[in-house]
């Protein structure tokens, strides 16, 4: 399993979901391919992302499995990776 | 278009902030003496006894007995009011009149119970119609000198928050708690995350902390600018009952739109809403052009213009609350020096969030965030604020006095 996470500098949900994230990591080893929806702008559009930041997008073999948006908490997080691993 | 509309808000703001102001509703009590007169020299003593308790009250003093053009005004104040006035001491507050002076303890009370119901209750100057001209006669309104000003039992039940006495309630608390929710709003929060992590990239913290202070500091200037500019519009027109009640209006839909952006958010994820990407766009250019300014001034500069620009923006989006603070310190006669403190106090706590961010990028050298649930809730309590003080507004005005020391 991959994730796309989909930040923004100037979001402040975003900087608190990247440690999220980190912490998540530390937990489970998902490849992350980080993207700013500024300096990546042409990668990010690909995704079609809408208004809402930020976004983590999970694939598999290069097929997006499930989306999440916004701010969420770690457990929320942690129990989200766990049910796509168990798919 | 836009560009210059901009442009026209700040001069008609500035405008207006330089217009010269008489500060608050001032009450003005008429005394109409006799040098000599026993009587009057009671009360002359009784006011002056009362000096602190009538700071707010202007005392106009009128000689009766040897001036005859106050002897004339007080015959016509005589017809103004329909009243047959025989002698001296005579006060007057609004439609209200007190003759004689017994004593402190009653006809010194009256005196005191008037100045207290017009305090708390509207207030017209008749006398002053009268000086300009008008000399439509007016009913006497008698109850004024038995009104007894209540010791607090207005208690008000608010969701989340509880019972709350409006009447202990300070001015400073619901100051500090509208600049809170007023200073939490995303609008130019995600400007000052942006410059954080352009001034990051630079690595020299000292040059961060100058660059990213002005910025903050130039947007409390700014918005202390927009705040006076507001008291002073609010305070022209608040003695009228008329716009007393636009406000009030403004400040009720201010809160609906309020609860409605809260309500729409409860169905939406938390995160940061993308900002329309030319103006995004726009001001990251601005930002990268003057932090990487070999010259500091030619930087600090660069963030000054920022700040005005995106606080005038902002002006927009949280209008409603400044205009319910100003007409809160205008009903409670705040002015001057007073209400600067107040304005400066609004500011501190809108700004908290800010300082809050940029504080720990300085120390840590790390960006961090504020979750957006708070905007979320800032919307809730706004609102609520908003509704109540509105509602108030019209039907209590009364209760938005709180009393403190």
């Amino acid at each position: 399993m991959k994730v796309i996470k989909i930040t923004a500098v100037w979001c402040g949900t975003c900087l608190i979901m990247n440690k999220t994230w980190n912490k998540v990591l530390k937990e489970k080893n998902i490849e992350t391919i980080s993207l700013d929806y500024d300096m990546d702008e042409e990668e990010v559009q690909g995704y079609q992302v809408g208004k809402k930041l930020p976004v983590f997008i999970f694939m598999n073999n290069n097929q997006e499995i499930k989306r999440v948006v916004g701010e969420h908490s770690y457990e929320d997080m942690l129990k989200i990776v766990s049910d796509l691993e168990n798919e | 278009m836009n560009r210059y509309l901009k442009y026209l808000v700040v001069l008609v703001l500035s405008f207006i902030l330089l217009l010269p102001s008489t500060y608050a509703k001032d009450i003005t009590l008429y005394f109409f003496h006799g040098d000599g007169c026993p009587h009057c020299a009671a009360e002359e003593t009784f006011l002056e006894n009362h000096q602190n308790e009538l700071k707010d009250i202007n005392i106009v003093k009128y000689e009766v007995w040897g001036n005859s053009e106050n002897r004339d005004l007080l015959k016509k104040i005589g017809k103004k009011f329909d009243i047959e006035i025989t002698g001296v001491p005579v006060n007057i507050v609004g439609n209200t009149l007190v003759k004689g002076y017994l004593d402190d303890s009653s006809t010194g009370q009256k005196i005191l119970n008037m100045i207290n119901y017009y305090r708390d209750n509207d207030y017209t100057d008749y006398v002053q119609e009268l000086l300009e001209g008008n000399t439509e006669v007016v009913k006497t309104n008698d109850k004024a000198t038995e009104y007894k000003k209540k010791k607090s039992t207005h208690t008000i039940t608010i969701p989340i928050i509880g019972k709350v006495d409006l009447e202990k309630v300070s001015l400073s608390f619901a100051t500090i708690i509208i600049g809170l929710v007023d200073g939490f709003n995303p609008c130019a929060m995600w400007v000052l995350l942006f410059l954080i992590s352009a001034l990051l990239g630079m690595k020299d913290r000292k040059r961060m902390f100058i660059i990213g202070f002005t910025f903050i500091l130039t947007s409390g200037l700014v918005y202390l600018g927009i705040l006076l500019s507001w008291i002073n519009i609010v305070v022209k027109v608040s003695t009228s009952i008329l716009f007393r009640n636009i406000i009030a209006v403004v400040a009720i839909i201010g809160g609906l739109i309020n609860l409605r952006s809260y309500l729409k958010s409860l169905k939406e994820e938390d995160g940061c809403d993308v900002v329309d990407d030319k103006k995004r766009k726009k001001i990251f250019t601005k930002i990268k052009t003057f932090t990487r300014e070999k010259s500091l001034v030619l930087a600090m500069l660069g963030a000054v213009g920022l700040a005005i620009s995106i606080n005038i923006v902002e002006l927009a989006c949280s209008a409603g609350l400044p205009l319910v603070f100003s007409e809160l310190l205008t009903i409670n006669n705040i002015s001057g020096i007073q209400s600067l403190l107040y304005v400066l106090l609004y500011i501190l706590f809108f700004l908290i969030d800010d300082l809050i961010v940029f504080t720990i990028a300085v120390i840590t050298m790390t960006s961090t965030g504020i979750s957006s649930k708070y905007n979320k809730y800032s919307h809730l309590i706004g609102g609520i604020i908003m509704l109540i003080i509105g509602i108030l507004l019209i039907l209590k005005p009364g209760w938005l006095m709180f009393t403190f020391k």
